[in-house]
């Protein structure tokens, strides 16, 4: 007994070593390599009558030779009654086991976001392998389409879509980005609203097609269902889709998409054109506040520095060096501002979308106002709106 | 080999806060929402007190099996420690479980085998066998490990946190903070796990004090990670397990460098992957030394005790929410029964300094 | 065992020894002394410096007329180590020392004279401890070059060196070396101990030590220190480590080990410390990135592709698309050929060592990649892995094993295995102590005050105490 108990460490230790070996050179405990795995860039989700659609962006790399590096997409389409319905379908169709850990756009055809969009997000949402950092956009027509698009500025849509999105286009208040998680949390939350930028698709001009394709985008596009017409495209989200309990209540046009920008002060050398001249933000802080004395009210404030950066009319060079704006100019560019921000409330208001989270404020300052003015239409609290555009002396 | 006061303080400021990130936070969530941290705030207080009263009773620099054999007698010692490392067996059950999820979804990007858990009660009875003085060594590695994981992991979770959500305080009322209480009592038994070490550690002036700062300090740093962790997922706070895990993931220079935040992650993970192991490491510990520092009892028992854990996980494989449910919704009680009464029970008896040495 | 011992019939004497040394090599001489009594000197031809014998020993003694005993005799000649002995076991033990042994008429003692001849490497830069400043001399094999090596750098009595036959056959001698009153003395007792107990036919190097003088001889951490310069090793003697040297062997031993002492190196106490912390601090990223990168890798592509950037991750998908083997075996594959490429490197004659780096690097580099059978990615992994071993040399036997299982809990299990894999090392690593000095101290146990040369270097003015890991009797280095 006692030669058994002191052989026994080493007889475990080669048995384990056994089987280590075995679970490594056998390396099949129902692991989906990389071999195995379509790696989904974007995804888009459409309605039909019977459930969704869901489009996967697939990665099709080209290989490291540099002089047909990149990567290439292709978009292959599920159908189901539910997104995990429509992804087995695409893994029977396919053979690739879509993995979407690296999915950082979904995209909301028009069918989807008419109606309660979390019943396509909801899968998203709950698969802890999907980051909940992957963008949102709605686009005009059906995701799919968007998605087979051939982008003239990049190899793939999703990846030109990316750009779209990016930071610095953030930055420029041209665009509001939302994520996977934010737009959750706003869904969920006592506002239930939430926004995500609107895509819409336009055909490249002949000559700017050209030069797209000679710095080299695109040009290596193959397979799936890209370009269908052939012609390349380019993308606009200037405007903003705002949902209220999950549905597309109302569009947030390029200038009232400017306003919310400098509402959450996101605008850095972002520009913007009134009367002829443009102007550049330098700085932005904003803020959404609520009163809550006797009638909670709403306090929309934006700061601004701002200067000149462009006019219509030759300007003298005394003028150009210094770019500054006259007492005038500069209430001029507030009023033209303040005004931005008060179409915004009123559509705001209008579609009774509280995706400024009005709502959600009220019951953080003063949870008994909240239970009298939870259900009060947006349209009858009070709105003081202020932009303030300051000149760079 | 000997635990220095040093080691304990690590213990309670570093490790003793990583066992509570993985479900605690989402199972808070969901009991009482934006008030989350004022269970665990209750909690931390009264661990502190408790590792107060523990440190005072390591002034007899005696173990806890000795101080019983010598007020009991052997059979009775015997008994009580076996009562002990039942409950510590019992206390395991939350942290293993909590490490197969986090394997699950943190280590793999796909449901993985459920074969490949198996390894860490290989490990677990690995370093079950290990003198119980060993912790102290790896808590001088595990502690900056885990707190530097945990700096990591706060840092960058803290640009995407709305802290104003965890407003309005006291929105839960006074139920939703006594369920509160109630869910976290199966993550806050640090004064039991303290209890197995007394005697292994020699008493310096102040320790009793500095170790209940440092669970202060533990504690401290367990709040923030949470109310940061409720900033970052307010309103969907209650789907994100591992909680830790997935706070950091929102960092806006991901974007050019990958998830860099796994490095902060694993760090905490690996910590966490001993912290997992700890209750039944000093059930075996108590145990070994209740019944006579026998050669091969360490061992066996860690084997055996490593099988058992593996059974209960693989028992209970498709019903681990029940599981959970079961043990901190309808036998919570175990926990303060174990962690308050038999610490305070035991200054009460054992506390004074001049009693006469059998 | 009974002990023969000499007659002082000198024929007699000399075919006794001759008979315990019946070899070929093992010559005898007869010469007479000035009263006519006969002298028989045995030795062995290739170990005996035969002019220094004639100038010290023969030449005196065939004029001498004095009395028999050895005393006198010994003082005869005009060597000056010269050492008597009765048993002819002890005196033919001296013989195969290469130690002449004289025995004569009327003799009571044999004689041995110390002039034996070793062919010795001369003293040079040792090929495994290059230091770009600092002292650039090696130990070499002869046992007396490397004590007085040593000597020279530590001009103190507390200097002491003992020598300990240690072989059954080879009788190699091993000096135990300490400072005394600052090697802590049961350090000292214990070495002397476990070196008295070791019971081995030949003792061909000092390696073949190091698993007699650990607790856990099948640890696969190394557990005692090894340098080839001397003043490495006496500045760890210095420090209160004890060192042992192995006639035979270029390496010396110091123990008790610390695991932070392969993460320094001598240069770092020549350069500014900022330096030095950095170059210590890159050895340790080295160290990890050679370990994990090739698993990590693997388990990227096979379990957790989110651990790499998405653009990396495409570029790889790119590279691996035609490759027959999985992740693992391919992984696996390279770092054999690797490891085959570095043992023939190392082993092979220099001139073909070129011809293989040729064909290693390029043939089997660039030829399988193009042939399909491996990626370009996994080929730079291990490359960068290869390297970053070599930059703690004194671990590469541990780190390149670790690295192999790593990979292989990598490949079965995925990233939780190579998490659980490092946490069996860590306990391993933290719970082993050689002589009541843990290997992991400074960091486990904990010490604020080690930490100052430890993987962060400190001025040298501000390292005044000796480690506080060793314990050492005498804690203060500098005023």
């Amino acid at each position: 007994m006692k030669r058994f108990l002191k052989r026994l460490p080493n007889r475990l230790w080669v048995l384990l070593c056994l089987i280590v070996l075995f679970a490594f050179f056998a390396n099949d405990f129902g692991l989906v390599d990389i071999q195995k795995t379509a790696i989904v860039l974007a995804a888009g989700i459409d309605r039909t009558p019977e459930g969704f659609t869901l489009t996967a962006q697939i990665a099709v790399p080209k290989g490291t030779d540099r002089t047909t590096g990149g990567t290439s997409g292709v978009e292959i389409g599920g159908q189901g009654e539910n997104i995990s319905d429509c992804l087995s379908d695409l893994y029977a169709k396919t053979g690739w086991v879509p993995k979407l850990v690296f999915c950082d756009l979904l995209v909301l055809g028009e069918g989807a976001v008419r109606e309660d969009v979390f019943d396509g997000l909801d899968y998203f949402l709950r698969n802890e392998y999907i980051p909940d950092s992957c963008l949102l956009a709605a686009c005009e027509g059906s995701a799919a389409e968007l998605l087979s698009s051939e982008s003239a500025i990049d190899d793939t849509s999703a990846l030109a879509l990316g750009k779209l999105f990016s930071d610095a286009a953030t930055k420029s208040g041209q665009v509001m980005t939302t994520t996977l998680r934010e737009f959750a949390i706003g869904y969920f939350n006592e506002s239930r609203s939430g926004y995500m930028p609107y895509v819409r698709m336009q055909q490249q001009e002949k000559g700017a097609q050209k030069e797209a394709q000679a710095s080299g985008g695109a040009q290596n596009k193959q397979g799936g269902q890209s370009g269908q017409d052939g012609a390349q495209k380019i993308y606009s989200a200037r405007e903003t889709a705002l949902f209220s309990e999950g549905r597309l209540a109302a569009l947030l046009s390029p200038e009232e998409t400017l306003a919310f920008s400098l509402l959450k002060g996101n605008v850095y050398a972002g520009t913007f054109t009134t009367d002829g001249r443009s102007y550049v933000i330098l700085k932005n802080k904003g803020s959404v506040d609520v009163g809550t004395r006797d009638v909670p009210d709403i306090r929309l404030y934006a700061g601004c520095k701002v200067q000149l950066c462009g006019e219509r009319e030759t300007a003298s060079p005394e003028r150009l060096a210094r770019g500054e704006l006259s007492e005038q100019e500069e209430a001029h560019v507030s009023e033209v501002l303040t005004q931005y921000a008060k179409r915004l409330w009123d559509t705001c208001a209008a579609a009774d979308c509280d995706f400024l989270f009005f709502r959600r404020s009220l019951r953080r300052a003063s949870p008994a106002l909240y239970g009298t003015w939870k259900d009060v239409p947006l349209s009858s609290v009070p709105a003081d709106i202020v932009v303030r555009a300051e000149s760079l002396r | 080999m000997t635990i220095t006061p040093r080691q304990i303080c690590f213990f309670l400021a570093g490790i003793a806060p990583v066992g509570k990130l993985i479900l605690l936070p989402a199972n808070l969530a969901a009991t009482c929402g934006n008030d989350l941290l004022l269970p665990v705030l209750a909690h931390v207080l009264v661990q502190s007190v408790l590792v107060f009263c523990v440190l005072l009773l390591g002034r007899r620099e005696r173990t806890l099996c000795t101080l019983l054999r010598d007020a009991c007698g052997k059979t009775a010692a015997r008994i009580a420690a076996c009562l002990l490392a039942a409950f510590l067996l019992f206390a395991a059950f939350v942290p293993v479980i909590e490490q197969k999820l986090l394997v699950r979804s943190t280590f793999y990007d796909t449901i993985p085998a459920y074969l490949v858990f198996t390894p860490f009660f290989l490990f677990a009875a690995y370093i079950c066998a290990r003198p119980l003085p060993t912790l102290g060594r790896l808590w001088d590695i595990l502690a900056p490990l885990a707190l530097t994981g945990m700096a990591g992991i706060a840092l960058f979770s803290a640009g995407s946190a709305d802290l104003g959500a965890l407003a309005p305080a006291g929105a839960a009322g006074a139920g939703g903070f006594l369920k509160g209480v109630q869910t976290a009592c199966a993550w806050f038994f640090d004064a039991a796990l303290l209890l197995c070490l007394i005697g292994r550690f020699p008493y310096r002036k102040g320790l009793a004090l500095g170790g209940a700062l440092c669970s202060l300090a533990g504690g401290g740093v367990l709040l923030l990670l949470l109310a940061l962790f409720y900033g970052v997922f307010p309103g969907i706070a209650v789907i994100q397990t591992p909680a830790f895990s997935r706070m950091s993931g929102f960092f806006a220079g991901m974007t050019v460098l990958g998830r860099i935040d796994y490095f902060f992650i694993f760090a905490v993970a690996f910590a966490m992957t001993f912290h997992a192991a700890l209750p039944v490491q000093c059930a075996v510990g108590l145990l070994t030394e209740a019944f006579g520092n026998k050669k091969y009892l360490a061992p066996a028992l860690s084997v055996l005790f490593s099988a058992l854990m593996l059974s209960a996980v693989y028992l209970v494989h498709f019903h681990t929410s029940a599981a959970v449910r079961t043990v901190t919704e309808t036998l919570f009680w175990i926990f303060p029964l174990f962690t308050v009464l038999v610490p305070l029970l035991a200054l009460l008896v054992f506390g004074r300094r001049h009693e006469t040495l059998s | 065992m009974e002990t023969k011992e000499i007659t002082g019939r000198a024929q007699e004497d000399a075919a006794a020894l001759k008979a315990l040394l019946p070899a070929q090599d093992i010559l005898t001489f007869s010469f007479a002394d000035g009263k006519g009594r006969e002298y028989v000197c045995i030795f062995a031809d290739a170990l005996t410096d035969k002019d220094l014998l004639s100038e010290q020993a023969l030449r005196p003694l065939s004029c001498y007329a004095g009395a028999a005993d050895a005393d006198a005799v010994a003082r005869a000649a005009l060597s000056p180590e010269v050492r008597a002995e009765a048993s002819y076991e002890k005196l033919a033990a001296e013989v195969l020392a290469g130690n002449p042994v004289l025995v004569w008429e009327g003799a009571d003692k044999g004689l041995a004279l110390g002039t034996k001849k070793i062919a010795v490497r001369a003293v040079a830069e040792p090929p495994t401890d290059v230091a770009i400043k600092g002292p650039r001399e090696g130990f070499v094999e002869d046992i007396k070059t490397n004590t007085s090596l040593i000597r020279r750098r530590l001009k103190t009595g507390e200097l002491m060196i003992e020598m300990l036959p240690v072989g059954r056959r080879s009788q190699t001698n091993v000096a135990l070396c300490w400072l005394d009153g600052t090697c802590r003395a049961d350090i000292v007792d214990a070495l002397r101990k476990k070196l008295s107990a070791i019971d081995i036919d030949a003792l061909p190097d000092a390696s073949y030590l190091t698993r007699f003088l650990t607790d856990k001889p099948y640890s696969l951490v190394k557990q005692t220190g090894t340098t080839e310069k001397p003043d490495i090793f006496c500045a760890k003697l210095a420090e209160g480590r004890a060192g042992i040297l192995t006639d035979g062997s270029p390496i010396a031993l110091t123990l008790p080990y610390l695991l932070a002492e392969d993460f320094q190196s001598g240069e770092d106490y020549f350069v500014p410390a900022a330096r030095a912390t950095f170059t210590r601090l890159l050895r340790l990223f080295a160290l990890l990135v050679a370990v994990y990168l090739p698993a990590f890798y693997v388990a990227a592509q096979l379990f957790k592709l989110r651990l790499l950037p998405v653009k990396l991750l495409l570029t790889i998908a790119g590279s691996i698309r035609d490759i027959p083997l999985s992740p693992s075996l391919e992984m696996l594959l390279v770092l054999l050929v690797l490891e085959v490429l570095n043992e023939a490197s190392i082993r092979m004659p220099k001139y073909v060592g070129m011809a293989l780096s040729v064909v290693g690097a390029l043939v089997l580099g660039e030829t399988a990649v193009s042939a399909g059978f491996v990626s370009t990615p996994a080929i730079i992994i291990v490359a960068f892995s290869g390297i970053g071993l070599y930059a703690v040399p004194n671990l590469i036997e541990e780190t390149s094993v670790l690295r192999l299982f790593m990979l292989l809990a990598a490949g079965s299990v995925g990233p939780y295995g190579i998490m659980l894999v490092s946490a069996f090392v860590l306990v391993s690593l933290v719970t082993t102590e050689n002589y009541g000095v843990p290997l992991c101290a400074p960091f486990a146990p904990f010490s604020a005050r080690d930490m100052k040369d430890a993987l962060v270097k400190f001025n040298l003015l501000s390292l005044k105490e000796r480690p506080r890991a060793l314990n050492s009797p005498n804690k203060r280095r500098m005023k």
